[in-house]
């Protein structure tokens, strides 16, 4: 194994420890989005512990603020980078306090993966302060892995493939104008 | 007997349907130059190539199919409804190139949900895609409710007499001005206008909820495209959950309920008759329909306590019911949670509310107010027959557009096109129990996807059958096209096979 797979291995690793130990340590549970949506009556008002990855933006509203927490099987690499498809995207909105959400400078979308964090907080089935919504209400965020700059690059089979369409594409459109004002021509002699 | 199409028959069909592809082909310009904009370079080669693909068949069918002959009604409905097949199969290109579809029938699956303003989805991962496919999947169902023909009709046909053919073909039969090239610039006029004005009644409040601006402004004219279509996608997965904003439910429930209403009657509107709204049977059909399967969610779900006040009750339901109803699709609440909070009355009330649909010649999808009216009409016309003496002469008129007297063929026509629906839905209702789903989750989805609303309780995944994907997207295409258009294409294809 080369040193920058070990590497990458051991840090997925370290990182899957983190997600792990700590909530089985303190006791708190830690449900996933899916068991959240799954049984909200069950978690409703329960002081849970999320981990996952802060996605799109970070939405102030006074002192507080709105971030979205992704769980799902893109949270540590997503598709541009190779991951395997592994369904839709799962996760839960989490209401919290502004200087906390400020933590998180990397969200995730098609050229970045975002910060993964761990929050706990109260789970709300449908939350009185914001209109039935389901959410989370933290009162801590710890940032677990930094997010990063996801790359795309062009792969060269699809570059070739669209030279060579788009070259036939033009011989096309070329051909049948040709024809048309040639029928055209033709006409106006007449 | 049945006549074999002719030659002359083929060459028509392959040139107009040329045609068409050539026009979704310059559709993907927009979100090739998002692209280029952001720098998504690895997008930009998908739509390179999605194009190319798109003008190679556009532009070999047209020099292919060389003809002077003018498109007749059969050619029309098989121009419409081929076309729809084409522009999937073609337009699925960016999709599949991203690699955040499972297959090309997930990625075809997609782009029939987009072009049939539906907004059921199978791509993964739509939390990570790039601006310009997300532009591509808010721009085909932006297009594709204003009718894909249409877009065609407006910039690549010069003749007329043919293009009705096409344009009725397409489930649109309003004509709105004398020509129908015309009409369709109308409809794109009355489209771009309430897009701008929308996109800025959304980018101001998304400013105002913390968006920064570009995101704000994306998102804007997204989720305009997703509302005002009644199409329902949005650009993140949580839908419209994400902006947690009364404020932004208040501007996208007022644009789906401007985008259900039939175009003649916004140009009835525009053109000064504003009395219409409250006159036409299309919208007093719609209002008391919503209006009951509102109260009775709104009963169900107080009674089960899952809201915790009045106010979370009441936003909440309307929500969801008003986006069932005009079949966008938008929601606030999780799929999953209309089948682990809503429960079976909740889920049948949105059911019906979203097989009724809202308003024919319109981006919107179902059985339709007008057909729902019509035949309560009739229904009340039958029993004021019944009771009034023999001698009587007891006829029924609606209003739509003008007032307009009730007949025979009128009634039948509006009650074979509603069993039609039903039909559809109690088959796509069956196909989810045999393979292994309940049934008031089966016939959710099934009528989401044939009445082009696309809320979902959870079913449409990435992992369902290969089976149930194409009997949706079927579904999907039926049910944008009003099924004429797919019978002709089929009768067209018999004919081929045993016409003399």
């Amino acid at each position: 194994m080369s040193p920058r797979r070990t590497f990458g291995a051991v840090a997925v690793l370290a990182l899957c420890c983190a997600l792990v130990v700590p909530a089985v340590a303190f006791g708190l549970e830690a449900p996933t989005s899916g068991e959240l949506v799954n049984e909200p009556k069950r978690f409703d008002g329960v002081r849970i512990e999320f981990e996952g990855e802060a996605i799109g933006e970070v939405m102030h509203r006074g002192a507080d603020a709105w971030l979205h927490l992704n769980d799902d099987a893109y949270m540590l690499k997503n598709v541009e980078e190779g991951a395997p498809l592994g369904g839709f995207n799962s996760g839960m909105p989490v209401w919290v306090p502004g200087e906390l959400a400020d933590r998180i400078e990397v969200f995730g979308d098609y050229k970045h993966q975002g910060d993964v964090v761990r929050i706990e907080g109260v789970f709300n089935a449908a939350c009185a302060e914001h209109g039935g919504d389901m959410d989370i209400h933290a009162d801590s965020l710890e940032v677990l892995a930094q997010g990063r700059d996801a790359l795309d690059p062009i792969r060269p089979w699809k570059g070739v493939t669209a030279v060579v369409l788009a070259v036939m594409a033009g011989v096309l459109w070329y051909a049948d104008r040709r024809t048309r004002l040639r029928e055209l021509r033709g006409l106006l002699r007449r | 007997m049945i006549l074999r199409p002719r030659r002359e028959d083929h060459l028509v069909i392959g040139k107009y349907t040329g045609k068409v592809i050539v026009g979704v082909g310059l559709l993907m310009v927009v979100p090739l130059l998002t692209s280029v904009l952001f720098a998504e370079w690895d997008t930009v080669v998908d739509f390179v190539i999605s194009m190319s693909a798109c003008f190679i068949f556009g532009f070999g069918a047209q020099y292919l199919c060389r003809t002077d002959k003018d498109l007749a009604w059969s050619h029309g409905l098989v121009v419409a409804s081929g076309s729809w097949i084409w522009a999937t199969i073609l337009g699925a290109l960016p999709h599949w190139l991203s690699s955040h579809e499972g297959s090309y029938l997930d990625a075809m699956f997609d782009v029939m949900s987009g072009y049939t303003t539906t907004g059921l989805y199978l791509l993964q991962d739509l939390d990570h895609i790039s601006n310009g496919l997300n532009m591509w999947r808010h721009l085909l169902t932006y297009a594709g409710g204003q009718g894909i023909v249409v877009i065609a009709l407006t910039f690549l046909f010069k003749g007329t007499s043919g293009a009705y053919k096409v344009y009725v073909g397409e489930g649109k039969d309003e004509r709105l001005l004398p020509n129908v090239v015309n009409t369709a610039r109308a409809i794109w006029l009355v489209s771009l206008a309430y897009l701008a004005v929308g996109t800025l009644a959304l980018f101001g409040v998304a400013l105002w909820l913390g968006q920064e601006p570009v995101r704000a402004f994306l998102h804007a004219a997204w989720v305009f495209m997703g509302a005002w279509s009644t199409g329902g996608f949005a650009p993140q997965s949580f839908n419209t959950m994400w902006y947690h904003s009364f404020a932004y439910e208040i501007v996208t429930i007022v644009i789906m309920i401007a985008g259900s209403f039939n175009f003649a009657l916004h140009w009835a509107v525009w053109t000064g008759r504003r009395s219409e709204i409250v006159r036409n049977l299309e919208t007093v059909s719609f209002a008391i329909t919503l209006t009951l399967t509102t109260m009775l969610a709104t009963f169900w779900l107080a009674r089960a306590g899952v809201y915790p006040d009045a106010m979370a009750l009441g936003r909440k339901v309307f929500y969801q019911l008003a986006s069932g109803h005009t079949t966008t699709g938008f929601s606030t609440i999780f799929s999953k949670a209309f089948v682990t909070q809503w429960g079976t009355i909740g889920l049948l009330a949105v059911t019906l509310a979203m097989g009724i649909g809202a308003s024919a010649c319109s981006t919107a999808g179902g059985i339709k107010g007008i057909r729902v009216g019509v035949i309560f009409k009739s229904l009340i016309g039958d029993v004021r027959k019944a009771i009034a003496p023999e001698s009587a002469v007891v006829r029924q008129h609606y209003h739509h557009i003008r007032t307009q007297w009730l007949d025979d063929g009128l009634v039948k026509t509006a009650l074979t096109i509603t069993v039609l629906y039903l039909v559809m839905y109690l088959v796509s209702g069956l196909l989810g129990v045999l393979y292994g789903y309940e049934f008031t989750a089966a016939l959710f989805e099934g009528v989401s996807a044939g009445s082009n609303t696309g809320l979902s309780c959870g079913v449409t995944d990435p992992s369902m059958p290969a089976v149930m994907k194409l009997s949706y997207i079927v579904f999907m295409w039926l049910g944008r096209l009003e099924f004429m258009s797919v019978f002709a294409l089929l009768g067209y294809g018999i004919s081929i096979v045993r016409g003399r």
